[in-house]
């Protein structure tokens, strides 16, 4: 407290200077002039932070890789809210802004270089809300929402289980919980990850279906769909004691997401390249050499939302003869893969776009590329044909 | 300045529109845009309502202000990414001949107005001409398109060795382009220079369509330097398509130093007697009393004194020394040693541009005025400049600081804030400035030193350049005589 007083002092000084009626008037319209500016009707959205990113030069603009791709100021962070404070304000209504308000990738960029630590994804879910609250939602998203709810996987008609006999068994302390991507579009992470469980000696479960995290549910801005979703899996996971994923978005949302929306976790939730450095330190995996050269992708969802840059580096640091290179963005400074933010199923060919651009960067460092996520990992193999693995496979591939 | 007239309903939104344009035909409209689409392909050029919209203004104050409003600054016509040189020559060319303006626009970052497109056409966005083109690890420069963002570029020659030591506080949001067509300063400029030191060659197209370049080399004797005309045009002379700047080794030791000061004279002097023995700190960045207790209130030396930074950066023994001279110099002429930690402080946060969003909303008119003027004004201009816009009625506060030095004379950033009384927002901001502008030459300064010209110092440039302007007038007729580049900016 004492300290905003002495943050605010000079303008406190400056209007003491002023005539008392002035002092009174300026005063007055400091704490309200900002109601004039904002929706007279109750939203879902945060109109008031939305104005401020709005009237924000643009500050976070060149990490936003949506905007790398596009090129167009309407597609810039700033632009995104200066659009969407005009959506809330009733001021421009059309399908290209309505569709607008789903073109951002998730990855938090913007938010390590906000001076408010605004993330504009975050800012955009709010709008979405009430763009689902006006029943505007684009039919696509409605399609893909309905599906989701059926099919319990972002797939359509996709797997929601590995197929194992034992899945399932609530005396086991750890549940693996591989997520809609590794089932569907990456099982050898799924297989991998299991392979090293098991070598390891550890007593593992895997649910008879597994339910989507509901991240799509929760960032298209349909909350009460991603609440089924939420209670489910909290109603899942209530006997395990650690929860692996390979997934850092299913981390993420189990970690963070859950408990902000009211739906705390009791299981202690880890990333695979967590468990898999606890399981080489304690001794249970031993790795065996590797004479190659490999650069590391870090996922957006690991690196920025969980701040899990360490692990990853030092598991892969541990393979005797791996070298590990960087490329130029690394850590909390990495960039997209393109398939963050649902933008692969929204908006595919800014995707590829961001997708290409990545792959070029890992490219110029290395042939051979590692990340932590099925996701990107599924992205950058689109991009390119080179060696492409999750830490998973690669610690599988050098197991003793 | 802004228009008199009352906005109008634009199409299809509920925005109103204040600059008015002429308003195209269908006919020609469809014809321009066929010929735009045949030439860039169709993803290449738009006239989407939203596009329009977010193609309306720059970084302006007024005009974010009319955004609360629910009012645009402009509206264009078209908005067109070339993605290489012909491909602006052409734009031109199709703009000559349909008689339509042109704004060329990098990341709309200028606060004066300069890429407001007020007579709508074409918005030309640079930004798919962003390109590195080459490093030159001997000759120590890097060649890029206008369309690079400054810290897309600086990151990527930090992590190649090098800095650009261009270093402005809208780095994140702005564009080579856009640096060199308002002749840019960075928070280093002291070290390293402004956009038009660093700058070494360039490709331009003027406005028929030519396409200039001129050659890489240190100097030369070869007549005046036509391609300088382009430096600081803002666009009304033409579109800048690639230019080769000069880097330096990233530096060896970066050293920070704080002095806090009684007087503001005591640490200008500090700072003259430093440059004139030949040290160039990289920052050199000196706070009147207001904005010391604004920026470093944790500081408790600070209290009631005006506050100096300084960094010195790059080889090491020679950062050693200018460290020593620095530290004598500041203490023998008055100032009082804070240590590192306001630096560190001003490092963190130089880049927090928050007061906009902050303020703004809460109807208090806010903005922000660099001029530059030699040492033997420089007092006075300080002086006079705070108390001609305090003078206004609704001025709450009027601050500066010293922000970019030279052996010569200095660069002093006024901010003022208010609220208007009996009058509106447009009416006391234009006040507040004209206040200002009328003092910074009557104290012998430069109505602007690194932000340019714009909309908003238009009428004020004619008073500056007096004779030189009408002969600016004259080019610009020759170059463009249609005057699509551009138009409206400049007072041209």
């Amino acid at each position: 407290m004492m300290d905003t007083m002495r943050k605010y002092l000079w303008i406190l000084k400056a209007i003491s200077k002023l005539k008392l009626s002035t002092q009174k008037d300026v005063i007055t319209r400091f704490l309200t002039a900002e109601k004039k500016y904002l929706p007279d009707k109750k939203t879902k959205a945060d109109v008031s932070d939305i104005l401020r990113c709005a009237l924000c030069p643009n500050m976070c603009r060149f990490d936003c890789p949506v905007l790398d791709a596009v090129k167009s100021e309407t597609f810039s962070p700033s632009g995104k809210t200066r659009i969407a404070y005009a959506l809330e304000m009733d001021r421009f209504l059309s399908d290209d802004a309505v569709a607008l308000m789903y073109v951002c990738a998730g990855c938090d960029a913007c938010k390590q270089w906000c001076p408010f630590n605004f993330s504009v994804e975050e800012l955009l879910i709010g709008v979405r809300k009430d763009i689902s609250d006006k029943g505007m939602v684009p039919p696509s998203l409605v399609h893909f929402v309905e599906n989701l709810k059926k099919n319990h996987t972002v797939y359509e008609g996709g797997n929601t289980s590995l197929g194992l006999s034992e899945e399932g068994e609530l005396q086991k302390d750890v549940l693996y919980f591989a997520g809609c991507t590794t089932l569907n579009r990456m099982k050898k992470v799924a297989q991998a990850t299991i392979k090293i469980l098991e070598k390891a000696g550890i007593d593992y479960t895997v649910l008879p279906e597994e339910w989507c995290c509901g991240a799509p549910l929760s960032l298209l801005g349909f909350d009460s769909d991603f609440k089924k979703f939420a209670e489910h899996n909290v109603k899942a996971f209530r006997e395990y004691k650690t929860l692996i994923c390979s997934c850092p978005t299913c981390v993420h949302m189990f970690k963070e997401v859950y408990p902000k929306m009211g739906f705390p976790l009791k299981v202690e939730v880890l990333h695979t390249s967590q468990f898999f450095l606890q399981l080489a330190k304690e001794g249970k995996i031993k790795l065996g050499e590797c004479n190659k050269e490999y650069v590391y992708h870090d996922p957006c969802a690991l690196s920025r939302k969980l701040n899990i840059t360490k692990e990853p580096r030092e598991l892969l640091e541990s393979i005797p003869g791996l070298t590990l290179k960087e490329v130029q963005l690394n850590q909390k400074e990495t960039r997209c893969c393109g398939m963050g933010g649902m933008l692969g199923f929204t908006n595919p060919e800014i995707a590829s776009a961001i997708t290409k651009k990545r792959s070029e960067e890992l490219r110029g460092v290395s042939d051979s590329i590692v990340t932590a996520c099925p996701v990107c990992e599924f992205a950058l193999k689109r991009a390119n044909t080179g060696e492409i693995l999750d830490i998973s496979e690669l610690i599988l591939k050098v197991l003793k | 300045m802004p228009p008199k007239k009352s906005p109008t309903n634009a199409e299809k939104s509920g925005y109103q529109v204040v600059y008015q344009k002429k308003k195209l035909s269908d006919e020609k409209k469809e014809k321009i845009l066929n010929r735009l689409q045949d030439l860039l392909g169709e993803k290449n050029v738009s006239d989407k309502e939203i596009d329009k919209i977010s193609y309306s203004r720059d970084y302006w104050p007024i005009a974010l202000r009319w955004t609360l409003e629910g009012k645009v600054a402009a509206s264009p016509d078209f908005i067109v990414w070339p993605e290489n040189t012909e491909q602006v020559s052409f734009i031109l060319q199709i703009a000559n001949e349909y008689d339509i303006p042109v704004t060329p626009f990098g990341e709309g970052s200028g606060v004066l107005g300069g890429a407001v497109p007020v007579q709508g056409g074409i918005v030309v966005d640079m930004k798919k001409m962003s390109a590195i083109v080459a490093i030159n690890d001997k000759n120590l420069t890097v060649t890029v398109q206008p369309g690079m963002n400054g810290m897309n570029l600086e990151r990527t020659l930090n992590h190649k060795g090098y800095t650009l030591g261009h270093i402005p506080q809208s780095l994140y949001c702005s564009t080579v382009g856009g640096w060199l067509a308002c002749r840019a300063a960075g928070q280093f400029s002291t070290k390293y220079g402004k956009i038009d030191d660093i700058v070494i060659s360039l490709e331009a197209v003027l406005p028929k369509g030519e396409v200039i370049h001129s050659t890489s080399v240190p100097k030369s004797s070869t007549g005046p330097m036509i391609d300088r005309l382009l430096l600081g045009a803002e666009g009304v002379l033409g579109i800048i398509t690639q230019c080769t700047l000069k880097i330096w080794p990233y530096p060896e030791k970066r050293v920070f130093q704080s002095y806090v000061y009684n007087e503001l004279e005591n640490g200008l002097e500090s700072i003259r007697t430093i440059l004139k023995k030949g040290i160039y700190p990289a920052v050199v960045r000196l706070y009147d009393r207001t904005e010391t207790s604004r920026h470093f209130y944790q500081t408790k030396k600070a209290k009631n004194r005006c506050m100096l930074i300084l960094v010195m950066e790059g080889c090491e023994e020679l950062v050693d020394v200018e460290e020593k001279v620095s530290q004598t110099v500041c203490t023998r002429t008055g100032g009082i040693s804070c240590g590192e930690e306001p630096v560190h402080h001003w490092v963190e946060t130089r880049f927090n541009v928050k007061e906009t969003s902050e303020f703004v909303p809460k109807d208090v008119i806010f903005d922000t005025i660099e001029v530059s003027v030699m040492w033997d004004n420089s007092s006075k201009l300080y002086t006079t400049m705070i108390s001609s816009m305090k003078s206004i009625e609704g001025v709450i506060m009027a601050s500066a600081h010293a922000s970019h030095f030279y052996p010569q004379g200095v660069c002093f950033y006024f901010t003022f804030a208010g609220t208007p009384v009996d009058t509106t927002p447009d009416e006391f901001y234009t006040s507040v400035w004209d206040a200002a502008m009328k003092s910074c030459i009557d104290a012998g300064g430069s109505i602007s030193h690194h932000h340019g010209i714009g909309l908003m110092r238009a009428s004020w440039l004619p008073k500056e350049l007096g004779e030189s302007f009408n002969i600016l007038k004259r080019i610009k007729k020759d170059l463009d005589p249609k005057n699509i580049m551009n138009p409206g900016k400049m007072g041209l």
